[in-house]
C-alpha cells in the first residue's frame, strides 16, 4: 500500500499538488490512512475543538458535540442532527422568474422559470455557498448523505463511536413540527 | 473449473448461480488461485487478452464502412466465458459489455446450444430492445468461439449504425412514437454461418435502411473484428494451454468484482445517499410526427444509492416518471448495461468486464417509467434509449465524488457530467448520393471538474473513455457541410471553485447539396432546464440551445468579402444575429427536425455542452479565473460578479488580478447572499403555498410529478410529507 505525506494531501486538497504527484496518487493502491489524514488537516483547518467525525462536503463536518453529533460549518456555524438534512436549518435564496435567473444565466443561456428553480444554499454563519439546486417546484430538497456512521465506524474502521445511535432519516420529524 | 464441463451451457448457468449464492463469489471463486500461484503468467494474459480485443477493434473500425465507426470508433468487441460473462473489452463504447453478456446468456436460456445449436463460425446478433438490445441502430452481435470440439468463449461486438430505417433518418430515433417505427429488428437470430452472413440479411439491410452500404460495411467490421479475436485466441490458448484460459478467464472476472466491493469499503462511507436529476423533452408546437407528439415533457430521473455494511450498493429509480411517445424508454437490462459504464468509470476500473455488476444491486424500476417501460406499454420506442439514461447515469459521478470526499480521496472526485445533443444530417451529400448519419460532435465534451483541477476541454464523453470528435475534413468528405468554426466554448461549464472542462461549438455552412434536413437530436440534453449538479455551491453548466439560419444572405456575404459567423457571440446578441436569414433562430430549444431542408449557405451553430463545475464559485483561485479570461475561457461579468475576481491591466498590457479589490468584491458578495436569503423555514412556508396552488409551473411539471408519484407511491407519500400537503393531494 502507498503512504503519502499529509503535506501533499494538503497539497491535493488546495489544488496545488503537481500533475506527476497527482498521478502517482490516483494509480497507486490506496494509502489505508488516508481518512485518518484527512480528518487530521481539516481539523487543523478550524477555528473550533470539536471532534470530527466526518467531512460531509469541503465545508461542512459531522462533529461530536457535547454527547450529540451535529452538522458544522467551517466558520462554526452549527446546523443540528446530522440525520436531519441541514438544508433546514440553512438559509435559502430561489432564483425562480426571469430577472433572477438572468443575474446567473444571461439571454439564451437561461433556463424557463416555469420548469425549474436555482435555490441556493448559504451558511448564515458565513455567506457560503453550501449547495446549489436546480429542481422544479415541489421537488423536496435533496438529503445528499446520510452515513451510516456507526456502522462506518464499528465494523468498517473497527473502532466504535461511543453512544452508538439509530440510523434514521429525522428530517420528516423536523417538518411536522413546523407551522404552516 | 479448469476441465471441460460435461454439463450444458444452461446447466452451468444455474450451477453459476447456485455457487454465487452460496459463497458470494462468482462461479464459487473463493479464491484465485491462478492469480496466487502464478501472478505473472496471470497478469501477462490479462494485457494479451485485452490487447487482443483492441486489435479486434482496430480491424473491426478498419473494415467498417461508416464515419461513426471508421473515424469515430463509436463501436466495441469484447471476449466473454462460454456463459456469457465478458472477460475483457476493447477502447470503445463501454456502455455495451453488460448488454453484449446479457445477450450471450439470453441465446443460451432461449435454448439455442441445442436448436440451431452453437457451431464455430456462427453469427447471432440483436438491437431489438423488447429482448435486450438498447436502440435500434446498436447491433449486438456474438459469434462461438470453439478450441477443438469445445466452446471456450465468445467473441462479440457492437457498432452505431448510422441509420437503422427507422421512421426519421439517421441514428437517433428520438422522435419515433413508438417501436413499430424504431426500425429493422434482429430479434436474438442466427443471422449467418461459416463466418458470412445469410443472403436475407444483407437483403433485409439493403430494402429497410436509408445507408445499407454503411450498415453493411459496419456488419462485416463486426464480424471481422470477431474473427481477428478468435484467431488470436487459438495462438494465445496454443501457448498458455486451456485448463490455464478456462481458469484465469473466470479468475478476471471475481477479481473484478473483488476489486469493486473493496473499493467501496476502503474508499466510501456506508449510508444513504440521494440525487434529484431531471430532463426535459419540449416537443409541443415542432414538426412530430403524430399528434400525440405535440406535447412538453420532463422527466424525473432520481437516484437513491445505499452503501451497505458488507460493502455492496443498492441502486434505486423510486420516483421515475412515466414512459413518453418518444423513443426515449429504456429496458431495464439496457439501463444495467449503462451504469456497468458509469460504474466501469468511477469505481471498477482496474478490470473492465461483468464483475462489477455482481457487486450492487439494481432495484427493478417502476413498472411504466421511462426505464421499464415494457409491462405496462409494449409498444414504447427505445429510438435513442440512452437519453435519459446517460442523465440518470451523469448523477452516479457526483453520487461517488461526495462519497470519495468524505474519506479523503480528493484525487478520485468528480463532478456530474455534461450533455450529449446530437447533429445528424440526412438528404442528398455533394457527391449527389442519399446520405444519412451523425456528426461525432458530441463525442467530446469537456470532463467533469476533479476534486483537485478543473476538467479538461473537449476531451471526454459519457458513454465511451474513447472520446474523439473526429477530423472536421473527415466530416467535410461525409457530408455537405463545411466548419466556418470549431472553438472552445467560454463558461459553458458552469461556475466553480473548480469548473467542468470547457464545451465547444461546431459552426457549419451548409454546401454543395440540393437540401439537407439537420436534426439536433437529444441522446441526453436539456434544454429548457439545467442540470441539478450544484454540486458544493457550484452552479450547473447552461442549457443546450443551438442556433441556425435558413435562406440566408452569406452567399451575398462572401462576395462581398463580409464577415461571416465563426462562433456562438455573446448570450444576449449571438453572432448570427448579424445574418440576414427567411428563417433565424439565435437560440432554438431542442431538440428539433428543422421544419424546411437546409439549402447551400444555411448556417448551424451546434454546442456541445461542457461538464459540471464543484465549489463555490468564490473559492476559485483568483489566479485561474485571470488565466482563463486571457484564454477567452471565461467572460468578464462572469469573472466579476459570479467569481467576485476584479482584474486590471499591467504596464505590459496583461491581466492581473486586482487582490485589494478581489477581497472586497468577494466580502460583497457573502454580504449579499445572506442579506437577500431568507431562513428554510420561512421559504418551506410560502413555497408550500405555491405548491398547493401549482404557481408557475409549467404542465410538464405537472405531468412529471403525477407520474412519478402514482408509479412509486411511497414516493407520492414522501414529497406530501415533506410539503404537509393533503393526502389525496395530486399535481
Amino acid at each position: 500500500m502507498a503512504e503519502f505525506l499529509k503535506a501533499d494531501i494538503e497539497k491535493l486538497m488546495d489544488g496545488v499538488l503537481p500533475w506527476p504527484s497527482v498521478q502517482d496518487m490516483l494509480k497507486s493502491p490506496k494509502d489505508l490512512d488516508r481518512f485518518d489524514k484527512y480528518v487530521e488537516i481539516q481539523q487543523s483547518r478550524v477555528a473550533w475543538d470539536e471532534k470530527i467525525l466526518l467531512p460531509l462536503t469541503p465545508a461542512l463536518f459531522i462533529v461530536a458535540s457535547d454527547g450529540e453529533r451535529i452538522v458544522k460549518c467551517r466558520c462554526g456555524h452549527e446546523f443540528g442532527d446530522y440525520r436531519i438534512n441541514w438544508k433546514l436549518f440553512s438559509l435559502i435564496h430561489v432564483r425562480d422568474d426571469a430577472k433572477s435567473i438572468a443575474e446567473i444565466y444571461r439571454g439564451r443561456e437561461a433556463p424557463d422559470a416555469g420548469w425549474t428553480q436555482v435555490r441556493e444554499y448559504i451558511c448564515p454563519g458565513c455567506g457560503s455557498q453550501l449547495e446549489v439546486e436546480a429542481v422544479p417546484r415541489g421537488c423536496p430538497p435533496d438529503f445528499e448523505f446520510l452515513p451510516d456512521l456507526d456502522t462506518f465506524y464499528r465494523e468498517w474502521l473497527g473502532r466504535p463511536l461511543p453512544d452508538e445511535g439509530e440510523f434514521v432519516d429525522k428530517t420528516l420529524d423536523v417538518i411536522t413540527t413546523w407551522d404552516e | 473449473m479448469n476441465q471441460q464441463s460435461t454439463l450444458s451451457l444452461k446447466e452451468r448457468l444455474k450451477k453459476d448461480d447456485q455457487a454465487f449464492l452460496e459463497t458470494g463469489c462468482l462461479f464459487g471463486l473463493e479464491h484465485l488461485e491462478q492469480k496466487e500461484q502464478d501472478p505473472g503468467t496471470y497478469e501477462a494474459l490479462w494485457h494479451i487478452l485485452s490487447n487482443l480485443c483492441n486489435t479486434g477493434w482496430a480491424t473491426g473500425c478498419k473494415v467498417s464502412s461508416s464515419p461513426i465507426a471508421s473515424e469515430g470508433g463509436d463501436a466495441l468487441w469484447a471476449l466473454h466465458l462460454p456463459t456469457g460473462e465478458a472477460v475483457c473489452v476493447s477502447r470503445g463504447i463501454t456502455a455495451h459489455p453488460g448488454l453484449l453478456a446479457d445477450m450471450i446468456k439470453g441465446f443460451i436460456n432461449l435454448g439455442y446450444e441445442e436448436h440451431p445449436g452453437f457451431h464455430q463460425g456462427d453469427i447471432f446478433e440483436n438491437n431489438d430492445p423488447h429482448y435486450g438490445g438498447i436502440h435500434g441502430p446498436d447491433f449486438d452481435m456474438a459469434m462461438p468461439i470453439f478450441y477443438g470440439d469445445e466452446l471456450v468463449a465468445w467473441a462479440s461486438a457492437v457498432s452505431h449504425v448510422s441509420d437503422c430505417g427507422a421512421v426519421v433518418p439517421g441514428s437517433i430515433g428520438f422522435m419515433n412514437p413508438d417501436c413499430f417505427s424504431d426500425g429493422l429488428c434482429v430479434s436474438m437470430e442466427k443471422v449467418g454461418e461459416d463466418d458470412r452472413f445469410y443472403p436475407w440479411y444483407e437483403m433485409r439491410v439493403r430494402s429497410r435502411t436509408r445507408t445499407p452500404d454503411w450498415v453493411m460495411g459496419d456488419a462485416r467490421g463486426r464480424v471481422a473484428g470477431c474473427i481477428t479475436i478468435r484467431e488470436r485466441l487459438m495462438e494465445v490458448i496454443d501457448k498458455y494451454g486451456l485448463d490455464v484460459f478456462r481458469s484465469v478467464t473466470r479468475e478476471f472476472v471475481e477479481d473484478s468484482r473483488r476489486y469493486a466491493v473493496g473499493r467501496v469499503r476502503t474508499q466510501t462511507v456506508p449510508g444513504r445517499i440521494r440525487k434529484s436529476q431531471f430532463k426535459d423533452l419540449a416537443m409541443k408546437g415542432k414538426r412530430v410526427l403524430l399528434n400525440k407528439q405535440n406535447i412538453d415533457c420532463l422527466f424525473n430521473l432520481p437516484m437513491e444509492l445505499e452503501v451497505r455494511a458488507d460493502a455492496s450498493v443498492h441502486i434505486s429509480l423510486r420516483g421515475a416518471s412515466g414512459t413518453v411517445p418518444f423513443g426515449q424508454n429504456i429496458s431495464p437490462t439496457a439501463l444495467k448495461s449503462g451504469l456497468l459504464n458509469g460504474y466501469s468509470h468511477i469505481v471498477g476500473f482496474d478490470m473492465f468486464n461483468s464483475g462489477p455488476t455482481a457487486a450492487w444491486e439494481i432495484e427493478k424500476p417502476p413498472n411504466g417509467s421511462w426505464a421499464n417501460p415494457f409491462e405496462r406499454d409494449f409498444t414504447a420506442s427505445s429510438g435513442v434509449a440512452w437519453a435519459p439514461a446517460v442523465m440518470w447515469m451523469s448523477s452516479l459521478y457526483e453520487v461517488f465524488g461526495r462519497l470519495y470526499q468524505t474519506r479523503g480521496f480528493v484525487e478520485e472526485m468528480a463532478a456530474g457530467a455534461g450533455t450529449t445533443m446530437t447533429a445528424e444530417f440526412s438528404g442528398i451529400s455533394q457527391n449527389g448520393v442519399y446520405v444519412a448519419g451523425s456528426t461525432l460532435e458530441q463525442a467530446s465534451n469537456g470532463s467533469p471538474a476533479r476534486g483537485f483541477a478543473d476538467g479538461e476541454n473537449s476531451a471526454w464523453c459519457i458513454y465511451t473513455p474513447n472520446a474523439d470528435f473526429g477530423n472536421a475534413e473527415i466530416t467535410e468528405l461525409f457530408y455537405p457541410v463545411l466548419y466556418l468554426g470549431r472553438n472552445i466554448e467560454p463558461d459553458s461549464s458552469g461556475y466553480g471553485r473548480f469548473r467542468g472542462g470547457l464545451g465547444h461549438t461546431a459552426v457549419w455552412m451548409v454546401h454543395g447539396t440540393s437540401g439537407i434536413d439537420y436534426q439536433c437530436g437529444c441522446a441526453g440534453m436539456r434544454s429548457k432546464i439545467v442540470a441539478n449538479h450544484g454540486m458544493y455551491g457550484a452552479y450547473p453548466a447552461w442549457p443546450d440551445r443551438p442556433s441556425y439560419a435558413h435562406d440566408t444572405d452569406v452567399q451575398q456575404r462572401i462576395d462581398k468579402q463580409l464577415p461571416l459567423v465563426h462562433e456562438r457571440g455573446d448570450p444576449e446578441a449571438p453572432d448570427i444575429s448579424a445574418i440576414e436569414a427567411r428563417d433565424l433562430q439565435e437560440a432554438a430549444i431542442a431538440p428539433f427536425v428543422t421544419p424546411e431542408p437546409l439549402q447551400n449557405h444555411d448556417l448551424i451553430v451546434h454546442p456541445i455542452s461542457g461538464a459540471q463545475s464543484m465549489g463555490d464559485p468564490i473559492d476559485r483561485d483568483p489566479e485561474a479565473v485571470c488565466e482563463d479570461l486571457e484564454r477567452g475561457w471565461t467572460r468578464p461579468h462572469i469573472a466579476e460578479e459570479i467569481h467576485g475576481v476584479i482584474t486590471q491591466e499591467n504596464a505590459e498590457g496583461a491581466l492581473e488580478v486586482d487582490q485589494q479589490a478581489s477581497q472586497e468584491k468577494r466580502a460583497q458578495i457573502r454580504d449579499a447572499r445572506t442579506s437577500r436569503a431568507i431562513p428554510f423555514q420561512d421559504w418551506w412556508r410560502d413555497e408550500r403555498k405555491r405548491v398547493l396552488e401549482r404557481e408557475n409551473m409549467d404542465p410538464a411539471v405537472l405531468e412529471m410529478w403525477r407520474s412519478s408519484m402514482t408509479l412509486t407511491p411511497d414516493y407520492g407519500d414522501e414529497l406530501r410529507a415533506f410539503w404537509r400537503l393533503p393526502d389525496d393531494f395530486e399535481f
